[in-house]
């Protein structure tokens, strides 16, 4: 009951934003004043807004038909955070969890609900649907995306507000004469592709199979696609914007393999079990791996095979009885498969570079989609997908994410444009929450991935406050002196950078991003302990942190602080409107106080209450790979060393950004000068962009002028000398169809012809005739008759 | 015991005759509603064709409601009432919604071309309604007198039809031709009517096999018993009688010039109509001929005989066409030779009927009937088409020879595409319904060719006649889309209900081709009908 009730709720908040969009689409050009109406903007508002509404009403009812209790087990283990003593006192929570389940896999059963929406295609056994997954993870994605939508659609009204007008002038096109490019205003349109951007992206959250993930996964990036593009006219959106759409097919490519190997092995595409009257009528992926007591999956013991289970771990057999299995390396090559389409959405190492790129889109747009949502819905497939992953994915996911936060730090350095470098934070923080994961902290990247959508979409906000406010100017260098000039926006990213970076404050108050950071430091922390081997996943994201602070400390003073460096931009420079400053201060308070408690408050506990058994635990023999994950307790116990060493990372960047920034002690120019090679390097984004154009786009034009050479040359010469055979021919044939054939069937034509006008003659219009051929008629065929027929 | 036998007819005929009369008694009174209309000059108020469109459409849907009956039953049925008369089942069913439906369609027509104007409207439909319910009684006729009854109820109101167009000279000698052979070969039929029934003993059709056999004494009837000679030159003169309605060939000399006379529409509706109710009638005294093994060499014979007659009757039909200018005139040897590819059916029915064979061949029977009821069914709207487009064109030029259609496609498309449609689909170009029509003939002519090897020679027949109709055919399309549109002849605008009628025909045309389900369905129903036929030999 309790899941058709959510399924409801969810529904609604789901499929709002797609009427929304048909409204905004279809009436939004045929209404009276298209150009001027700011109707579709709000109608595309109302739609998120109610859903947020409906999704917290979800997220409300979920909690009281759990009684909550997830949240209070959870914090009974954690008020006892001795390692001596969780060890028993996590066994008695899984027994009271688990009261009428045998099952220790099945405890998450209470909370998780899943089942069809509806049926794309049946395929002998097999079939396609679209399904529903709702657990805690479901629902604290659907809030913290329709809260930060709203926020954001709001936002847009007053960002977006020059395009209401007929006569639109893109400074930034350039028409073919050198003019700039005049266009009707697109601000209907704008809302529209955002409402279905909603859509989209709510139902991958809600999707309840893999396959439904990748459909929506390749709806929200055509939304990206056009939102990049929404100023098609400038080459540079436009180039982004397919730089996004095809870097993201690499990884696509690999989720496709994915899909493949688990539809040969597995059958099913779906997450969960759907059950009925507490019977299991259909097995969900999850429950088909099974996983021993040390956390490994269960292998058959001479092939090393992955067996898959019954939702009891009981082995399933195929048709002639044999054990059904999958090898152990194509549960590698899922896991990989699938982590390809996260590394291309989420913009992981290598394939990153579509990121900055895609700032070319409006503000909002990178605040909505290129921060806190559907870059992170990498990271949540990640997450969601995780209990089919093997340590060997699990390390390939932690290198990933570990290499990717120090390149797309290193960067965000040196870079100018404001929004910039909040671009390469996201790659950065995302590449957080995937070492996050990698490393067995799964809660501490979900979490992550939450507050940083908190405080990246209130940064990348105030940064188009920024924007707006000095006329559509990006570039740091021009700005500075802004504090007093738009005071409510200086303040609310003052939030965000603290957030960012992790800052600690007493009585509670500490910022959301100190929390976040800290368990996915702590659980890399409590890895190197288990695995000595991999001490860099460890100190490259403690150094990483304090290069964080810096940056982002180094933005704050750049833009608000010193002197006015370019005076035309300080004198014109403004506050926004109510409707920019209004979501500004919405999300500076989640960003702030979002993550309330840390590990003992409810958003963590709320994430943790569904996750995946074997977490909790860790895996504690080493297989193949060699690899150790920690559990709960290992993490617990580093979490103060780590956090303190994080904290004083953290303090350290920003206190160098002051000094380097923030006074005037240091001639910053005259260290730039000094490291020229070091700063052009980074500027260059480690010449990523050049690697890539003499990897694959050079020997690519190499090929297809070879391809083009070789078509003219050789295939376009057989082509003319068949063509000219035929010519040749067909003269041939023509002589001969013309005297032949035309003359056989002319032949016929007039044989036929003169017959006909031969019968003529008998139809002389004649009565008498007529009459006297009836007769005639009927003595002939008596004759006939009497001479054929049978005596 | 007088009395005994009135009651029991008078129950049978309240109790059943009745309901299965009602089509027609509905066809019956809606004319006499019509002719009060005029009396009391109610027709001025309220269009004529109004109530006949009503009288027609609740006709069709008496003959439906007794269709579903009919389907809804278990066992197939047919019986016979009004005292053996008329037999009652699908096959007549069939035959009464098929008439029901076009006779709507030719009402609709009418409305659209203005023939006949308000004046003579009553008098027309009634002629029209009267030579609908001929049409009916033969397609039920279970008797000889019904045979003769039905085909003279048709054919009185035809010949006046045909003279409609008082003021016209050629439509009064038309109808004149009309009636004088008409009437010469009414004379042959009932006297060929008399021989079999004064022989026989009976007028009932279903019992003609058996008593053929009585007369044959136990041994297989021949034509060296006189008696037998006898009855085989009454059915003989019979078939003459039929030849004529179905103009075959060497029956046929009315037809070109009834139609080149009569009005498009006129001409449209006998082509359909009076062919539709004299095949219905062929086949049921064909079957009541066949069915036991006495008769089967003499009516094995009769059937061959019959493709030859078709034979020739299509490529006569074929070639003569070829010379003419007048549209109507070429569709009426089109029509000639329709008949002669319809004809191709019933003789393929009759030779395997009659093989030793025929228990094991009863589907292929079903669906040799169920052919040519699919192919009068496709027909009924090709031709219509061709036909409303000669009448609507002939509306604005006042022409309806082919020069008058030249270049018309550059002034109105949809009725050339209507043309194209009904055209290809006369010719039996895949994928429209004329195919389908002309394949499930073929089908049933090679089957029946196993039987007897001169079908084969009916089949060549068949396939040649379709190339050789391939070029008259085209000659239409040809100076429609590829000619110029002479300056002297007046423009055809493009019509808008006009359009929307042709259309609605075209569309039907191709659906009966592109649509399986509606191919199936229509295709299954025939095949039903084809089994109820049936029944009467316990078959």
């Amino acid at each position: 009951m309790v899941g058709e009730t959510l399924k409801f709720w969810l529904m609604i908040a789901w499929l709002l934003p797609l009427a929304g969009f048909v409204v905004e689409i279809f009436f939004g050009f045929y209404s009276k004043n298209p150009r001027h109406s700011k109707a579709a903007a709000w109608c595309a508002v109302g739609c998120i807004g109610i859903g947020f509404l409906c999704s917290a009403n979800a997220l409300r009812i979920w909690g009281n038909a759990n009684d909550w209790c997830v949240l209070e087990v959870a914090e009974h283990s954690n008020a006892h955070a001795d390692p001596a003593h969780s060890e028993e006192t996590h066994d008695a929570d899984k027994a009271l969890a688990d009261h009428d389940h045998s099952d220790a896999d099945s405890a998450k059963g209470q909370t998780a609900y899943s089942g069809v929406i509806y049926t794309l295609g049946v395929f002998g056994s097999l079939e396609v649907t679209l399904d529903y997954y709702i657990d805690s993870l479901t629902l604290v994605m659907f809030t913290m995306v329709t809260l930060i939508a709203t926020c954001i659609h709001l936002f847009a009204i007053g960002y977006m507000s020059d395009e209401l007008t007929d006569e639109y002038v893109d400074h930034s096109a350039h028409t073919a004469d050198g003019g700039h490019v005049h266009r009707p205003g697109r601000f209907y349109r704008f809302f529209a592709f955002m409402s279905l951007f909603c859509f989209a992206m709510l139902g991958l959250v809600l999707a309840g199979n893999i396959f439904q993930v990748f459909i929506f996964w390749e709806l929200v990036g055509i939304c990206s696609f056009l939102l990049i593009g929404f100023y098609t006219e400038r080459k540079t959106a436009s180039d982004a914007a397919n730089k996004a759409f095809i870097m993201n097919r690499v990884g696509d490519f690999g989720f496709l393999i994915g899909l493949m190997v688990l539809w040969t092995f597995f059958g099913t595409f779906r997450f969960g079990d759907t059950v009925v009257d507490d019977q299991v009528v259909d097995q969900g992926l999850f429950s088909m791996v099974h996983r021993d007591n040390t956390g490994n999956l269960t292998r058959e013991e001479f092939t090393g095979d992955v067996l898959i289970t019954d939702t009891h771990g009981h082995v399933l057999t195929n048709e002639d009885g044999s054990n059904r299995q999958i090898p152990y390396y194509l549960m590698v090559v899922v896991g990989l498969g699938i982590f390809a389409g996260c590394v291309g959405k989420s913009a992981q190492f290598p394939l990153q570079t579509w990121l900055p790129d895609a700032m070319e889109g409006p503000t909002p747009v990178s605040a909505l989609v290129h921060s806190a949502t559907m870059v992170a819905a990498g990271v949540y497939l990640a997450g969601r997908f995780f209990p089919m992953f093997v340590q060997e994915v699990l390390l390939t996911i932690a290198y990933t994410g570990c290499i990717t936060l120090f390149l797309a730090a290193t960067i965000a350095m040196v870079a100018t444009d404001i929004k910039k470098v909040l671009a390469y934070s996201t790659i950065s923080q995302l590449g957080y929450m995937m070492l996050g994961i990698g490393v067995f902290g799964w809660a501490a990247g979900l979490f992550h991935l939450i507050t940083h959508a908190f405080f990246k979409s209130l940064m990348f906000l105030c940064s188009g406050s920024v924007i707006y406010g000095c006329h559509h100017e990006q570039e740091m260098p021009k700005m500075g002196g802004l504090l007093w000039k738009m005071p409510i926006t200086a303040f609310t990213m003052l939030v965000g950078v603290c957030a960012i970076s992790g800052f600690w404050v007493p009585f509670g108050l500490e910022f959301s991003g100190y929390h976040s950071k800290d368990a996915i430091v702590a659980s890399a922390l409590a890895f190197n302990y288990a695995n000595p081997a991999h001490f860099l996943l460890f100190l490259i994201p403690l150094l990483t942190a304090g290069i964080t602070a810096f940056y982002m400390f180094r933005m704050w003073f750049y833009t608000f602080v010193g002197k006015p460096r370019d005076q035309h931009v300080h004198e014109h420079a403004h506050e926004s409107p109510w409707v920019m400053t209004v979501p500004l201060v919405i999300l500076a308070v989640f960003a702030w106080f979002c993550a309330y408690g840390g590990e003992s408050g409810r958003l963590y506990l709320m994430l943790t209450g569904d996750e995946p058994a074997h977490v909790a635990a860790g895996v504690t023999a080493a297989t193949a790979g060699g690899i150790v994950l920690p559990g709960h307790d290992a993490i617990h116990a580093v979490h103060g060393q780590a956090g303190t060493w994080a904290l004083i990372a953290a303090l350290s960047g920003a206190l160098i950004a002051y000094v380097l920034y923030g006074t005037s002690v240091v001639n910053v120019e005259e260290m730039k000068r000094q490291l020229a090679g070091v700063h052009g390097f980074l500027a260059n984004k480690w010449h990523f962009d050049e690697l890539y154009d003499a990897l694959f786009m050079k020997p690519a034009h190499k090929v297809a002028a070879f391809c083009a050479w070789f078509d003219g040359a050789v295939f376009d010469r057989i082509l003319h000398s068949a063509a000219k055979a035929t010519v040749i021919v067909s003269k041939w044939d023509r002589v001969f169809d013309e005297n032949v054939v035309d003359g056989f069937v002319n032949l016929i034509a007039s044989a036929t012809q003169s017959v006909g006008t031969s019968l003529k003659v008998v139809q002389t219009g004649r009565l008498r005739q007529y009459v006297m051929f009836i007769v005639l008629g009927v003595v002939a065929l008596f004759a006939v008759m009497f001479t054929t027929f049978p005596g | 015991m007088f009395s005994e036998l009135l009651n029991n007819l008078i129950n049978n005929t309240l109790d059943k005759g009745l309901d299965y009369f009602s089509a027609e008694l509905w066809l019956s009174g809606t004319i006499v509603v019509m002719l009060l209309m005029r009396l009391f000059s109610i027709d001025r108020l309220v269009p004529t064709f109004i109530v006949g469109l009503i009288g027609a459409a609740a006709a069709g849907w008496c003959s439906f409601g007794q269709f579903a009956d009919l389907i809804a039953a278990n066992d197939p049925v047919s019986v016979s009432f009004f005292g053996g008369m008329l037999r009652q089942d699908l096959f007549s069913v069939f035959f009464r919604i098929f008439l029901s439906l076009f006779l709507i369609l030719t009402i609709a027509l009418t409305v659209l071309t203005g023939i006949p104007d308000n004046e003579d409207a009553p008098d027309f439909y009634t002629l029209l309604f009267g030579a609908t319910i001929g049409m009916m009684l033969m397609a039920s006729a279970n008797n000889l007198l019904m045979l003769f009854l039905g085909v003279e109820m048709a054919s009185v109101p035809s010949y006046v039809m045909v003279g409609f167009l008082k003021g016209r000279k050629a439509s009064s000698e038309a109808s004149l031709k009309y009636v004088v052979y008409g009437a010469g070969a009414a004379g042959v039929m009932l006297y060929g009517i008399s021989l079999v029934a004064g022989i026989l003993g009976t007028g009932d059709m279903t019992l003609l096999a058996d008593r053929i056999r009585v007369v044959a004494e136990g041994g297989t009837a021949g034509l060296g018993d006189p008696e037998v000679r006898t009855v085989a030159l009454g059915v003989m003169l019979v078939m003459v009688g039929l030849a004529f309605k179905l103009s075959l060939v060497p029956f046929h000399f009315w037809c070109p010039d009834a139609f080149e006379g009569a009005s498009a529409e006129v001409a449209g509706f006998l082509s359909v109509a009076s062919k539709a109710g004299a095949f219905a009638l062929l086949v049921r005294f064909c079957v009541g001929l066949s069915g036991v093994p006495e008769t089967a060499n003499l009516m094995t014979a009769f059937g061959v005989g019959l493709g030859v007659i078709a034979i020739i009757t299509t490529t006569y039909g074929n070639l003569a066409a070829y010379t003419q200018n007048n549209l109507k005139r070429l569709l009426a040897y089109s029509t000639i030779a329709h008949a002669g590819y319809m004809l191709m059916a019933v003789a393929a029915m009759l030779v395997m009927l009659n093989s030793d064979q025929a228990a094991g061949l009863g589907k292929a029977i079903n669906y040799s009937i169920g052919g040519l009821l699919y192919y009068l069914a496709v027909y009924m709207f090709m031709n219509l088409g061709a036909f409303a487009v000669i009448a609507l064109v002939r509306n604005y030029t006042f022409n309806e020879d082919i020069d008058s259609f030249k270049g018309l496609i550059s002034q109105s498309p949809a009725l050339c595409i209507t043309m194209l449609v009904c055209v290809f689909s006369l010719i039996g170009i895949p994928p429209f319904g004329g195919f389908f029509a002309k394949l499930m003939i073929f089908a049933s002519v090679y089957q029946a060719a196993q039987i007897h090897w001169a079908m084969y020679v009916v089949l060549a027949a068949g396939a040649v006649n379709t190339i050789f109709s391939l070029f008259y055919y085209v000659r239409i399309l040809k100076a429609m889309f590829l000619e110029e549109r002479p300056a002297n002849v007046k423009s055809v605008p493009l019509p808008a209900m006009e359009g929307y009628y042709v259309v609605v025909l075209a569309v039907m045309v191709a659906l009966l081709g592109f649509l399986p389900q509606l191919v199936n369905g229509l295709s299954s129903i025939a095949n039903e009908a084809g089994n109820a036929v049936l029944l009467v030999i316990g078959g």
